[in-house]
């Protein structure tokens, strides 16, 4: 399948086989990564986003592209979502996650539910599974036990890292307004997709915020501020500060610039700017468009992400920075 | 125009003998509303004090009054949103408090976060001296007999789920342009435990900004939730459609896209409001000039001066 995305072919043929291009982009969360943590992250990227993309070049459904793709963060310790996520002011795991396809706006969602490795997944079942959209805390884990999804242990989700790092800050008042790009404010992970039907999908997965109060839903699980997909318009994932990112429903907002006929590009910037002087929030969003269109885009120090098209990595950390390599399986 | 108070008691087919309740109690939530609004409070004054009245009402589908859950238990969702700074708080699947609202309004005032869950929304309710309430409390005969009903074999649950799909909720601009929404819900008979409807979802249960206006909405949830209902009623006004035609429009495209019905009311930041609906009934009240204006079925618009309703 891979000369069919080839460079080189000319528009036309794709029209006419009514096959357009798969993209997969992917995020790690838009904060103030540390050094220390710099390549980790955009390794971990760079493999969510391959993981995503072979999906697709299987004939997988965008939706089975956001997945496998943001599960491969969730399992990657660097990351703040299932395995690796940060604790709450009791020192507890409870992790968010947010599905949507956009050729039926159907979405998934678990809000706080905890010992669940791969959250996104049981957003998912939520959206199969059940007549509802989103499931909170302990009755998202009722609904995880009642459909055989293993239950984990906390201590196999927290590093020792995440541990050290709670014992430092666990003296810090919670819930006191903290800037955004504090060291210790660790982010989001999420992953956008359009395939080769042209269907769009997107996802999200955290931990939250460190410290967080116990029960803090944050935008990830938020239909239209962690994430939104419309066939119409696209797909969108958003990180960053999520209080700022709930208050101008970012994911939406991004999307009706498109629908008002911006690019994906001009639209992520135009939003997050509107978040940075309206709320005074930083973040990032991803964000893919039927046609293939794509774009990163962040307003905090550094962002990892990176994205398949036409059997090309694409790939970043700071801003307007851009590498380019062959995709390989 | 200003200042202007509209309320709503939910969306769906309300049952004939309860019909004239519902329409007393949004009247009298909405002149609670806007006595608040002339005494010089604020529009998040307003909405949260109608909205109270509402949760505090037994024929209402929120606070007291609540439906049940599939295990028998009222989990409660709301969230307030302040068009000024944005800012709002929300809470879900809240248990043992008399009204959400309120909780929702400290989440937004006394935390840095937008919306607390479960367990962790009732310890931040503890640690603000919001008392606790038996269950008990909060259930009416009628939402146990429809709960029991809904357990029968036969039981059709979507069609039951029409009796009473609806939220209450209010809108508001105070004198000085600020325009707020509050909504507040037991969400949907017999949703399993933990669901999360659109309510406490900035966006889709309501949404206010200053530069635009507020939304506040009912029906099916999940359908609202896919089309974050308030946030699109607003990128139309944003447009420059009146609130009516906004209204209508994101109604409209919810039924088409995703075969979902409900109802809104809204306001713009100038004063103009609308009460629309797509399902069969939706119980509202508008009070603005001294006058209150209500109805039940769609076409339907009474108005009454509130001077009268100030005496009695």
């Amino acid at each position: 399948m891979a000369e069919r995305f080839s460079p080189d072919q000319n528009r036309e043929d794709q029209k006419k086989d009514l096959k357009m291009s798969a993209v997969v982009v992917v995020h790690g969360g838009a904060w103030a990564i540390p050094d220390e943590l710099a390549k980790a992250s955009v390794d971990g990227v760079k493999v969510a986003a391959c993981e995503g993309f072979s999906v697709l070049k299987r004939g997988g459904s965008a939706l089975d592209a956001v997945e496998a793709a943001v599960r491969a963060m969730e399992d990657n310790i660097v990351f703040n979502a299932g395995h690796g996520a940060v604790l709450n002011a009791d020192g507890e795991m409870e992790l968010d996650a947010i599905i949507m396809d956009g050729r039926t706006l159907g979405s998934g969602a678990v809000s706080s539910v905890k010992n669940i490795a791969n959250p996104v997944t049981l957003a998912r079942a939520v959206m199969e599974k059940t007549a509802h959209v989103m499931l909170t805390s302990r009755g998202a884990n009722l609904f995880a036990e009642s459909i055989g999804t293993v239950t984990v242990p906390t201590d196999t989700l927290v590093t020792e890292y995440e541990r050290k790092e709670w014992e430092k800050r666990k003296n810090y008042v919670t819930g006191v307004m903290e800037d955004f790009n504090a060291q210790w404010v660790h982010d989001t992970v999420g992953a956008v997709a359009v395939d080769c039907a042209g269907n769009v999908a997107s996802a999200t997965s955290t931990g939250g915020i460190r410290n967080k109060m116990v029960g803090r839903v944050g935008d990830s699980p938020i239909i239209g501020s962690g994430g939104y997909a419309d066939n119409l318009s696209g797909a969108v994932s958003c990180t960053g500060h999520g209080e700022s990112i709930l208050k101008v429903t970012l994911a939406r907002l991004i999307l009706s610039h498109v629908e008002q006929g911006r690019s994906v590009a001009d639209s992520s910037q135009l939003s997050l700017q509107y978040m940075a002087d309206r709320v005074r929030g930083a973040g990032g969003a991803i964000v893919v468009s039927p046609s293939g269109q794509w774009a990163a885009t962040f307003t905090t120090d550094r962002m990892a992400w990176a994205a398949v098209d036409q059997d090309v990595l694409w790939y970043g950390l700071d801003p307007k920075e851009r590498f380019k390599e062959q995709f390989s399986q | 125009m200003l200042p202007v108070v509209v309320v709503h008691g939910g969306a769906g087919h309300i049952p004939k003998e309860r019909s004239e309740r519902s329409t007393e109690g949004v009247c009298s939530a909405a002149r609670a509303g806007y006595i608040i609004l002339q005494g010089g409070g604020s529009s998040m004054d307003a909405v949260v004090g109608a909205v109270t009245e509402l949760e505090n009402n037994p024929n209402f589908n929120a606070g007291c009054g609540s439906v049940l859950n599939v295990k028998g238990d009222v989990e409660m969702d709301a969230i307030v949103m302040d068009g000024k700074s944005l800012g709002s708080g929300a809470v879900s699947a809240v248990r043992n408090i008399a009204n959400p609202i309120q909780l929702a309004r400290l989440v937004m005032d006394k935390t840095s976060h937008v919306c607390l869950t479960a367990e962790g929304a009732g310890q931040f309710a503890r640690s603000m001296g919001v008392p606790e309430v038996p269950q008990e409390s909060l259930i009416t005969e009628y939402s146990r007999m429809r709960w029991k009903k809904n357990l029968e074999p036969e039981a059709n649950p979507v069609e039951f789920q029409m009796g009473k799909m609806g939220t209450v909720g209010a809108v508001a601009v105070d004198s000085e342009g600020n325009v707020a929404c509050a909504t507040s819900t037991g969400g949907i008979l017999n949703k399993m435990e933990g669901r999360v409807g659109d309510t406490p979802c900035v966006g889709c249960g309501g949404y206010a900004d200053n530069s635009s206006g507020a939304v506040s909405t009912t029906g099916h949830g999940e359908a609202i939730m896919k089309v974050i209902l308030a946030r699109l009623i607003l990128f139309h006004m944003e447009q420059g459609q009146s609130v009516e035609a906004a209204s209508d429009l994101g109604l409209a495209y919810m039924k088409s896209r995703v075969d979902g019905l409900g109802g809104v009311v809204t306001v713009d930041p100038q004063g103009h409001w609308a009460a629309r609906f797509s399902s069969g009934q939706m119980a509202w009240a508008a009070a603005q000039k001294d006058t209150l204006h209500y109805g039940l079925y769609t076409g339907e618009h009474f108005t009454q001066s509130t001077e009268m309703l100030l005496i009695d």
